[in-house]
């Protein structure tokens, strides 16, 4: 259950992507977007999610359509973020319910379809980094979680949440809170590294902890219930 | 509801035509609770009134003149008459604030009662015994009514019975316990508690099948209001997917027939038009919208129409909010809405204790008059305007 357990990307190597959605337009539409950026390469597609990893078992990151074939698949998503799978979501579901249990779930990003053409490659690329990247709609579904149990976010982190959401661009975030451009995006960061700690342990959730950590996103004791990575068992808050 | 005519959606729209769920919002903002307790406090108002004036007038008119005519009688006048005083000034106290619907601390001021009760008894001496000078017998039951006024029935009976049992008390400790003696006892605590308990139990019981009848016809009201809302709701998302899955059809078609160029800049425009419309639809969660997301969905609707590709995301319910502080967090962004060109995204994020919508334009500076100043919802709204050459961010902020 710790960080080492997902393979790390080759550095110079493309990352590999696995699309799976059951609308072929759809995984035409996505890898066109993709196709734009170098640094990717689809490895494999089709509208289920067990036969696309098999035929790519070496793809750094799977982008999963919430919504296969009339099910909403959260079982499978938190069965492949246990096994240490990189999961960014999309679905036309941008209710902040459903982002927020897919977070639980540990998937590393979710992105909301209408939000794909310009969010998706910079998702893709973060998530192959175990970073975080919160497209708007994501940052609206956190700063609006009114959950008992939610994680406990600054009012710089919520703001910045919320302005984010509001306006989404960075530059405008970052004029109006009058910080910086790289200021906003480690708070906006910072309140989804929160949410690691939301929900059942993943592999996953680990991993985006532990490169939070290394980047100095996070200190341990801000999250205070981290523990080494060298525990097996995952503390429960 | 509201009287507004549904030309709302006969092409193009006039700002003043966007019919709003009014009931709903009023039922919210009342609460079948409420208006029960409201109606309760009105129904037995009457009864109050005789309760405070036969204890006042009592104490007055028949418990003074004995005191005084009896004082060099009494064993301790000054605490008789001391204790009259006390209980004349709690019980215009009480009386008032029970007129007044002003809630009443029952417990210390039936205590008081009580004591004076002890003390009088004590004080009064074996002659005046049972004279009217014992002013305790005649009046003390009224003050307790009117003190312990809308609780419940068996307090009083409680309080009741143990001013009995100190007059018994009292009664046997001077000696007074020849039959004729017991038998004055007994017909004096029955004839001054009867009637008062009487009066208290028969003024509860009115009191709670008013209100109850209030609560059931405020619930049938709010019922009916919802189930109108909902209905209009219905009708009005109906309407918008013909209306969107028209345009869509339409474009859809034109492109299939290669009628329609997907190069051209103007079927794009139509096609992120349309597709805007759709998703607003599929976000739509809510059988009986708030009044707030109502008014901005009519108001994103209408800029829409316009020809204005605009997107609406709400995240969170607002609670109920009172039509001034609607209006404050509304206005200033319908108000910017029609100045809105090429693209705009609207946002509401609610909780319990905070609303903010935004409101993102492109930013044409040095067009679009921002209007006056808004009413401020009393100083819980802030309006901010801003503009940084490539964005217009108009916001509004209600916190409790």
């Amino acid at each position: 259950m710790d960080a080492d357990a997902l393979a790390a990307v080759t550095p110079g190597r493309p990352v590999g992507v696995a699309i799976v959605d059951d609308h072929p337009v759809v995984i035409d539409g996505v890898r066109a977007w993709l196709a734009t950026e170098p640094r990717l390469t689809v490895l494999a597609t089709g509208d289920d999610p067990d036969e696309v990893l098999r035929a790519a078992p070496e793809a750094d990151v799977v982008l999963l359509d919430l919504r296969l074939h009339g099910r909403v698949v959260l079982d499978k998503l938190a069965e492949l973020s246990a096994a240490g799978r990189r999961v960014v979501v999309y679905s036309e579901h941008s209710d902040p319910q459903t982002m927020l249990a897919a977070l639980d779930a540990g998937a590393v990003a979710f992105l909301a379809k209408h939000e794909g053409r310009e969010h998706c490659v910079a998702t893709v690329l973060d998530a192959a980094a175990d970073r975080p990247y919160v497209a708007p709609a994501l940052a609206g579904a956190i700063v609006g979680d009114s959950r008992p149990d939610r994680p406990v976010l600054s009012d710089q982190e919520r703001e910045a949440l919320l302005l984010w959401f509001q306006s989404m661009s960075k530059a405008s975030v970052a004029r109006r809170m009058r910080i910086s451009e790289h200021t906003v995006k480690q708070y906006v960061d910072r309140a989804r590294i929160k949410y690691t700690r939301a929900g059942r342990p993943a592999a996953t959730k680990a991993a985006l902890l532990a490169r939070a950590i290394e980047d100095g996103l996070v200190r341990p004791e801000e999250i205070g219930i981290y523990r080494s990575q060298a525990s097996t068992d995952w503390p429960t808050p | 509801m509201s009287a507004e005519p549904d030309t709302a959606r006969n092409g193009r729209v006039r700002r003043g035509a966007i019919p709003v769920p009014r009931t709903p919002e009023m039922a919210d903002e009342v609460g079948a609770g409420r208006a029960a307790a409201a109606v309760a406090r009105t129904s037995d108002r009457g009864a109050r009134i005789v309760a405070v004036t036969i204890a006042l007038a009592w104490h007055l008119a028949i418990g003074l003149p004995a005191v005084l005519a009896a004082r060099a009688e009494l064993a301790v006048p000054q605490v008789v008459l001391g204790g009259w005083l006390l209980v004349a000034s709690a019980g215009v106290y009480a009386g008032i604030r029970l007129l007044r619907d002003t809630p009443l601390p029952a417990p210390p001021l039936a205590g008081l009662l009580l004591a004076v009760d002890v003390a009088v008894f004590a004080a009064v001496g074996r002659p005046h015994l049972f004279s009217p000078a014992n002013w305790v017998w005649g009046t003390l039951a009224w003050f307790l009514v009117v003190v312990l006024w809308g609780r419940p029935v068996r307090w009083l009976l409680a309080l009741l019975a143990a001013h009995a049992a100190t007059a018994l008390t009292a009664v046997a400790l001077y000696g007074a316990t020849g039959a004729a003696d017991l038998a004055r006892s007994a017909m004096a605590l029955y004839g001054t508690s009867s009637l008062p308990a009487a009066v208290f139990a028969g003024a509860t019981a009115l009191a709670a099948l008013s209100r109850g009848r209030a609560a059931t016809a405020v619930t049938a009201n709010a019922l009916v209001a919802d189930r109108e809302a909902a209905e209009r709701a219905r009708l009005d998302r109906r309407e918008r997917l013909a209306l969107v899955t028209g345009a869509a059809e339409d474009v859809l078609t034109e492109l299939a027939q290669g009628r329609a160029d997907p190069a051209d800049p103007e079927v794009q425009r139509r096609c992120v038009r349309a597709a805007g419309r759709l998703r607003r639809l599929i976000a739509e969660s809510d059988d009986v919208p708030h009044p707030l997301l109502h008014e901005l969905r009519a108001a994103a609707d209408l800029a829409e129409r316009n020809g204005l590709p605009i997107d609406l995301v709400t995240v969170g319910t607002p609670p109920p909010l009172p039509v001034r502080v609607r209006r404050a967090l509304a206005d200033p962004l319908t108000a910017t809405l029609a100045d809105a060109q090429d693209w705009a995204r609207l946002t509401v994020v609610a909780g319990p204790d905070e609303v903010v919508i935004g409101l993102v334009t492109p930013d044409r500076a040095g067009t679009g008059a921002t209007g006056p100043p808004p009413d401020d919802g009393d100083g819980q709204v802030e309006h901010l305007d801003e503009r940084d050459g490539k964005i217009r961010w108009t916001q509004t902020r209600w916190r409790r």
